[in-house]
């Protein structure tokens, strides 16, 4: 079609430069709408007596600002303790937001206190990685049939609100080096600096709020690629490492597996690390299992997002390449929203034992058997 | 100092030169990929903020 005895003219050369123009504006469209989704998009629905302030209102310095995100609080009657959860410290791992939205919108504090964050660092919302090829949004459909749909974003803050970014980056509070994009990964640059990047001043914004509230144990919910080692795993701080211990044989007897890692010392920036090092507070990430992240995938679309069913990573699994199970071929969202909502649950349930007159009592979150037979749009509101 | 200007300034030549040549080209093959490579220099100018 294109060999060189076609004569190419100025029409041809026209013709060809109003494709590119009206690829460029297609392809810049839909870009721009993960900047302003439109309504609905992204939208939650606390339940009664979460209370909504802003990370801002506890560091100035990222107000009016695409870090700043909402912070949800709920008090229980009886006094206690004070649990943080964040959901999409990394947005391209949905479970993770999922899970957070689930118990925004399904918990009742009894004792203590719940603070929940969904969306942690709302400028990894706003793109998604280049070639990767990951479609913009998902959905689920309610009991009533309505459609709740979320963005699925990227791992990092979104270039047009950081760039360019180093070759290196020298991770601030221990000189640690790093690639220079994971300046703006959140989950490197902890405990954050008060005049750093966008990136490096929203994990600051984080470290004044588990000082500012007290918070006694802080959860980061996340997900990792099925041939990744730390994967259905919950990585805790030393200082968690006993309640951590607890919860993982608690899983493991209700039938979820699950690794118990120690968060390591010498890698810096991450947030079980940092977190326990420059606060009392119980530092504790979870990973579950998400093909839609992995290197392996293959055809990369929502029903991927959804089921966690893929072909490649079938064989891989055949072949003994991953380090979890894959069970039916598939790794559907319900289930790892499940692993996510039960362990926070049993974090709670158990945190009295290591902080006495610090429980906190968590009612109305769906079981691991629920989520998983229901699916997660049963458990959204309207 | 802003560099926005500086990387838009940059991003510009770079689509007026690929324009010039998608002209100058005899063949489609050569038309073709000058207006493949354009895309990305548009979405460029586009996205610098």
């Amino acid at each position: 079609m294109f060999e060189k005895k076609n004569k190419a003219s100025r029409i041809t050369a026209t013709a060809m430069l109003l494709a590119a123009v009206a690829v460029a504006a297609v392809s810049a469209r839909s870009y721009l709408e993960m900047r302003s989704p439109p309504p609905g998009v992204d939208r939650v629905v606390p339940h009664k007596g979460f209370v909504k302030k802003h990370l801002s209102d506890y560091f100035d310095g990222i107000r009016d600002t695409p870090a700043d995100t909402d912070v949800y609080i709920q008090t229980g009657a009886e006094p206690g303790g004070t649990v943080l959860v964040l959901g999409g410290t990394h947005a391209n791992e949905p479970a993770g937001v999922i899970a957070a939205v689930v118990m925004l919108e399904r918990a009742e504090v009894k004792r203590g206190r719940l603070i929940i964050v969904p969306f942690a660092n709302m400028m990894g919302r706003s793109h998604t990685f280049p070639q990767d090829a990951h479609p913009q949004t998902f959905s689920f459909t309610t009991a009533s049939g309505e459609r709740r749909t979320f963005r699925y974003g990227s791992r990092t803050t979104n270039p047009v609100y950081e760039w360019p970014n180093p070759d290196i980056y020298i991770h601030p509070a221990s000189g640690q080096t790093m690639a220079g994009v994971e300046r703006s990964n959140l989950n490197r640059t902890h405990p954050g600096v008060v005049d750093g990047s966008i990136t490096e001043r929203l994990a600051y914004g984080f470290m004044q709020l588990i000082k500012t509230e007290k918070v006694d144990m802080a959860i980061d919910l996340h997900e990792a690629s099925p041939e990744y080692p730390v994967v259905e795993a919950l990585v805790a701080h030393e200082n968690a490492m006993e309640l951590a211990a607890i919860v993982t044989m608690e899983l493991e007897f209700e039938g979820i597996p699950m690794r118990l890692e120690p968060s390591p010392v010498n890698l810096r920036g991450l947030d079980h690390r940092e977190w326990g090092d420059n606060a009392d507070v119980l530092a504790i990430l979870l990973e579950t299992s998400n093909p839609s992240a992995g290197r392996f995938r293959g055809k990369t679309d929502e029903a991927l997002i959804l089921t966690g069913k893929d072909k490649a990573y079938q064989k891989a699994s055949e072949l003994g390449r991953l380090y979890v199970p894959y069970e039916g071929g598939s790794e559907p969202i319900a289930k790892r929203v499940a692993r996510h909502v039960t362990a926070v649950q049993l974090l709670a349930d158990n945190l009295e034992l290591v902080r006495e007159g610090k429980g906190v009592t968590i009612e109305g979150l769906p079981g691991f058997g629920e989520l998983t037979t229901n699916g997660v749009g049963a458990y959204l509101s309207d | 100092m802003d560099l926005k200007w500086v990387y838009w300034g940059i991003d510009v030549l770079a689509i007026v030169l690929v324009v010039r040549s998608l002209y100058r080209e005899k063949s489609l093959r050569e038309q073709f990929v000058a207006a493949m490579v354009l895309v990305p220099l548009l979405l460029r100018a586009f996205f610098i903020k």
